[in-house]
């Protein structure tokens, strides 16, 4: 049993680093969906969209970890 | 099969099964020495055993699943996964939290086996085997999930298993050769390296799951490797001034 938990903690811990980080980076990925499926722009503005809001978003994870830390 | 997205995808699996093997093999190495190389043995190879058993189970899965939706998932779980992985990297860069050290683990590892054996005196051998089981589980775990998201998106599945068996064999020949903790290993290095190619191809196979046709095809991902590793250096340097700023 606590090998089980211990498997899933393992899972959850691989794709939640960071739960603001998580959380930011499906609102991307959504709001890329959107623009690809739900507007007339050129698809590639979606996939802008996630290269650009997922390198913007690590830059402030890890600048906001280092100042909350340093705090 | 072309090499713009083949040799990325391989080195990325051999890459990150040296990292998570080099972790698997500090902790089986501590119960080896701590109980014998008896139960380290059969716990890795139960560890291994189950392993084998999701990747089959997984496996035709993965077959009938539409490959845009199998792109899509598994470029958002890269994301996730690459991304925090080279978050962590770039704050171990940057001093904000220690470097992985797998001398320290080493005698983590073996004290706490020794105070559970100790609370224990019965099945002596049965904790050890565990212990070494679920170090090469949890850490096989990750390389499972590495080369899935690697391979699977394009067929390149064989490729890269073949790249994380070749990283377990470097690892274990050479563990088997200097029979100590492997600390000389750039770790971080390796992460940091291995996590910039993860969020690539994550940012890569989630846009084609959208439909997106990437500009240059699979070209695109040296570009996305390169503007990953920037901002990984550009999170570190920030990270670093930050924390002299409050120092001061």
């Amino acid at each position: 049993m606590t090998m089980l938990k211990d498997v899933v903690a393992e899972l959850i811990g691989m794709f939640v680093a960071e739960k603001w980080l998580t959380i930011a980076v499906l609102g991307v990925v959504a709001a890329a969906g959107c623009l690809v499926n739900f507007t007339d722009l050129d698809p590639l503005v979606g996939g802008a969209v996630v290269l650009v809001g997922c390198l913007i978003l690590l830059i402030e994870s890890v600048w906001r970890s280092a100042r909350a830390d340093a705090a | 099969m072309t090499w713009s997205i083949a040799a990325p995808a391989v080195t990325a699996a051999f890459l990150a099964s040296i990292v998570e093997v080099v972790e698997a093999f500090t902790i089986v190495l501590a119960v080896a020495t701590l109980r014998g190389w008896r139960p380290a043995a059969w716990g890795t190879t139960a560890g291994l055993a189950l392993l084998a058993a999701i990747v089959l189970m997984l496996g035709p899965l993965l077959d009938r699943a539409p490959i845009h939706s199998l792109q899509l998932a598994i470029g958002i779980l890269l994301l996730l996964f690459g991304m925090g992985w080279l978050r962590k990297a770039s704050l171990r860069a940057a001093g904000i939290i220690p470097l992985h050290d797998e001398d320290a683990i080493f005698k983590t590892e073996t004290t706490q086996l020794d105070q559970q054996t100790r609370r224990r005196q019965k099945n002596l051998q049965w904790v050890a085997g565990v212990t070494a089981l679920k170090a090469v589980l949890l850490e096989g775990l990750e390389v499972v999930f590495i080369v899935i998201a690697v391979g699977a998106g394009r067929g390149l599945l064989m490729p890269a298993g073949l790249g994380a068996l070749a990283a377990c064999a470097l690892v274990l020949t050479i563990g088997a050769v200097v029979h100590r903790p492997l600390s000389r290993v750039p770790e971080n290095t390796l992460k940091f390296g291995v996590s910039v190619m993860l969020s690539a191809f994550g940012v890569f196979w989630t846009g084609e799951g959208l439909g997106i046709a990437w500009p240059g095809q699979d070209l695109a991902l040296l570009l996305f490797v390169v503007l990953f590793l920037v901002a990984g250096l550009v999170g570190a340097s920030l990270a670093r001034r930050s924390r002299m700023e409050f120092a001061l």
